[in-house]
């Protein structure tokens, strides 16, 4: 890229009032325009998988958990979800149901913590106190539920630690009154207010071309228009039964234009998506076992004996979250685990947002994709320091060539002769 | 609009909740010392729903000694006693997850709901449970 | 003797401006939280604010301008104070009346924003860079509404036999409302909604606060000032609210109560005192508090287009008015 005279190079970050998670941008602007961006993370990276591979099963799950503090109980769903299809580990149907409660219930606090944090980017306190209080809500109902604002520690292997008792039950469902009848309040807050339209119509624009190549997932993915949602796609614990479906921009009467007013349609419809997969649960959800494995002993042995290895998947409220873990008999540690979290295949689509936007739109499109960096952060190996562009195909050769190193036979994806 | 919103909260109270205090005290030990005293009062916390992951109660007559909690421990929170096959929690490094709870057989372990646990030395009486 | 009565008037106006712009920010402060359903810093917070950050280590960065980065708060103060003293205060003139007008009130309200754009390119950081850019093309987006509003109020006053011309005594003593045809009454109303639109835009307060950008640019063209400079840009912050709010008060509703309620003497000029600072206080919470919590903040060619077209149109379709008025008139 030619320099000239007039062009700076801001960085933003690691630390900035913008960021709430350190990552390194590097701008070069040109007075207000942005020309080119480069992104370093690695900031908070804390060596989690590590840790992970040298802690039984049962320690792994809470390590797991504290990857994040906002996606907390989506890290937990997947790794149980791996470990369960590696030991061939059955999970009761009242489980299945009271995870998918948790997950969604999560799935509403996060995007409401989204939509705070997107109005304070903007300059806009009040929303941020808005949705903040509103979200007082949903944090104290899952207290109730779990004893713990963040980090439930809920799923165990074979099912969940905790029920949710008939007292409960009608807290809930004030709950979701409480979030139905304020939803429209906070659509037209948020969606109908003339200044954030004015901020965010058009800004970091992911068509979805570019969010396909770059195998963008969650609401960055589905605010291009791709229909794209691993409950829908894979479904995995009861959300088969429930028949969820991707929410675009469509669902609300727009065109997808992919820029960050999209991914903010999409977040809020999901809240109310989320209130009503909730709400289903409730009615439908049988009665029986929360666990297939009660005593903690008989858990552990049954881990210990276990061999195979297994993938876990979840729809995260930023996008797909997978796990992996092998198992091998007689040893307690997970002899391979790794955590691929949705930001990291978000992370690139930073990149074209950023082209020709203005320094002014930094921090709104840095938190349209909810960028989560301490679930993402790995070490990065250089290879010599010059830059290149990897799309789809290369990543996916990258990571089967991994998978290969880390299990030392072909990847499952090839051995079942099939694209994701 | 908005403006709505802004005038209702105007003449609402506002949603903080006041623990302890409503301002920041000049001194947070003056202000604790003076509570001591009778002199000031702290604003009482939100009052924890049942089953609140806090603190974790140890019945000392109960345990036997079998080590399975600190086989579960994420975190490293239990030392074993070998001598009086016992155990010693140390608060500061628990995350009350409770595993411990659900792994002990003959249930000596139990959540309790206290969570207003600082203190200026991990390894004081308050932030040792044995 | 009248130069000692002079002395004390201007002490008397310098920190009774200074102490009530800091008891006002502390009422923004106040209000804007509660109406964010929080319960906001206490009133006497800004004091406090003032008092820490004179003792505060004042760093200057090696990459800076020294002796500009110095001076700019100096100068910031000096302006915006000094604004206060061409200000009438309800029943009492302006200390310096006789020295200067509307005319010097607008230039002067000017230097604090150009002192503070000079101390962010002075402050050797790329942020403070881009605050300082951002803070210069504001000041040439909101100066033409606020010249037009302005000019337009003295114009039409002139016109009509009041003088001398653009003298704020003079404006105050004669409001223009009952005094102009239904024509122009709507442009004076016009004029006045162009002012209060100006007003945060002077004062650096969402939605154009945007040399500032806490989220964007981690404080802008303030990001290197810290200890004593601060302060004196804070201050500065405070007098200026007050200065643009009596400004807007004095234009367009300089009106006393005393009359009304039949008082006279030293009584009636209490009241009168107090009822203009209520009013400033009333345009500060519609200008400022209410539109700071409303609001997003904007981007600044949002900003620039929406000033110099659509405000700058507004504004002279008000003066319009005014000028088909008088011709109306005859």
């Amino acid at each position: 890229m030619p320099e000239t005279q007039n062009v700076y190079e801001i960085p933003i970050g690691p630390i900035h009032p913008a960021l709430k998670e350190p990552v390194r941008f590097t701008f070069q602007v040109e007075g207000e325009r942005i020309r080119a961006v480069d992104v370093r993370a690695g900031f908070a990276h804390r060596g989690i998988e590590f840790m992970g591979m040298r802690r039984n099963l049962i320690q792994t799950l809470y390590l797991s958990e504290r990857i994040c503090g906002i996606c907390s109980i989506s890290h937990p769903i997947a790794i149980t979800l791996a470990v369960e299809r590696a030991a061939g580990i059955e999970v009761p149907p009242r489980a299945q149901y009271l995870r998918v409660i948790f997950s969604e219930l999560e799935r509403i606090h996060s995007h409401l913590l989204w939509a705070g944090v997107a109005a304070h980017e903007l300059g806009f306190d009040t929303l941020l106190h808005l949705t903040w209080k509103v979200r007082e809500q949903v944090l104290d109902i899952l207290e109730e539920l779990s004893g713990n604002r963040i980090d439930y520690a809920i799923p165990i292997y074979g099912g969940v630690r905790r029920d949710i008792s008939p007292e409960q039950i009608p807290k809930v469902e004030a709950m979701i009154r409480y979030y139905r009848g304020l939803l429209e309040e906070l659509v037209d807050a948020f969606l109908r207010d003339p200044s954030v339209a004015a901020r965010t119509r058009d800004v970091g624009v992911l068509t979805p071309e570019e969010a396909d190549l770059l195998c963008a997932v969650g609401p960055t993915a589905r605010a291009s228009g791709l229909s794209k949602d691993v409950r829908q796609d894979r479904p995995y614990l009861v959300y088969g039964e429930l028949g969820v479906k991707a929410i675009t921009p469509r669902d609300w009467g727009l065109e997808p234009r992919g820029d960050v007013y999209d991914k903010a349609v999409v977040r809020l419809l999901e809240v109310g998506q989320s209130l009503d997969l909730i709400e289903t649960c409730l009615y439908e959800m049988p009665e029986g076992e929360i666990t297939s494995f009660p005593k903690i002993p008989a858990l552990l042995a049954h881990l210990k004996k276990a061999e195979g290895e297994g993938l876990g998947w979840h729809e995260a409220p930023r996008g797909e979250v997978i796990h992996y873990i092998r198992l091998e008999a007689g040893v307690e540690e997970p002899v391979a685990w790794k955590v691929k979290a949705p930001t990291y295949s978000n992370l690139m689509s930073w990149v074209p947002m950023f082209a020709d936007q203005e320094i002014a739109d930094i921090p709104i499109i840095a938190a349209s994709i909810d960028p989560c960096i301490c679930c993402m952060d790995r070490v990065h190996m250089v290879r010599d320091g010059s830059p290149a562009t990897l799309l789809k195909e290369d990543l996916l050769r990258l990571s089967r060539e991994k998978t290969e190193r880390l299990t030392g036979h072909p990847s499952p994806v090839t051995r079942h002769g099939g694209g994701l | 609009m908005i403006l709505k919103t802004l005038f209702s909260q105007l003449l609402t109270k506002p949603a903080t909740n006041r623990f302890p205090a409503k301002y920041m005290p000049k001194s947070v030990l003056g202000f604790l010392s003076r509570v001591k005293e009778g002199k000031a009062t702290i604003v009482p916390p939100v009052p924890v729903p049942p089953r609140f992951r806090g603190k974790i109660a140890y019945s000392r007559e109960k345990c036997i000694g079998c080590q399975l909690c600190i086989r579960v421990c994420p975190a490293k929170v239990i030392e074993f006693l070998p001598e009086a096959k016992k155990i010693r929690m140390h608060v500061a490094r628990c995350t009350f997850c409770a595993q411990c709870v659900d792994a002990c057989p003959v249930d000596a372990l139990a959540e309790s709901g206290g969570f207003l646990l600082s203190d200026t030395d991990r390894s004081s009486a308050a932030l040792t449970v044995q | 003797m009248t130069g000692l009565h002079l002395l004390w008037q201007a002490a008397a106006v310098l920190v009774g401006g200074g102490l009530l712009g800091l008891v006002y920010k502390g009422f923004d402060r106040k209000l804007a939280a509660r109406m964010q359903a929080r319960i906001g810093p206490p009133l006497r917070q800004p004091f406090l604010d003032v008092g820490k950050l004179l003792v505060k280590e004042s760093v200057v960065p090696r990459d800076a301008v020294g002796w500009l980065f110095k001076a700019m708060p100096f100068l910031a103060v000096v302006a915006s104070f000094t604004v206060l003293l061409y200000l009438p205060w309800g029943p009492f003139p302006a200390v310096l009346g006789r020295y200067g007008d509307a005319i010097l009130v607008l230039y002067l309200l000017a230097v604090p924003a150009l002192a503070m754009a000079l101390g962010g390119f002075a402050s050797g950081s790329p942020l403070a860079t881009v605050g300082a850019q951002r803070e210069i093309v504001m000041l040439m987006s909101y100066e033409f509404p606020l010249a037009v509003a302005v000019v337009g109020v003295a114009w039409r006053l002139a016109t009509l036999g009041g003088s001398p011309a653009f003298s704020l005594a003079a404006i105050a003593a004669s409001p223009l409302w009952g005094q102009v045809g239904p024509l122009g009454v709507i442009g004076l109303a016009i004029l006045a909604a162009c002012l209060l639109i100006v007003t945060p835009a002077e004062l650096s307060k969402i939605p154009f606060d945007i040399p500032e950008a806490e989220t964007e640019i981690a404080g802008g063209l303030m990001v290197e000032y810290s200890g004593t400079y601060l302060a004196l840009f804070y201050l500065a912050d405070a007098a200026k609210t007050i200065a643009m709010a009596a400004l807007v008060v004095t234009l367009f509703v300089p009106y006393g109560i005393a009359g009304l309620l039949g008082l006279s003497g030293a009584g009636a000029q209490a009241v009168d005192l107090a009822f203009h600072l209520l009013k400033i206080f009333v345009v500060m919470f519609a200008a400022v508090t209410t539109v700071r919590v409303a609001m997003a903040r904007l981007k600044i060619d949002q900003v620039a287009r929406g000033f110099w077209l659509q405000i700058t149109a507004v504004a002279v379709a008000g003066l319009v008015l005014l000028v088909l008025d008088r011709m109306v008139a005859g």
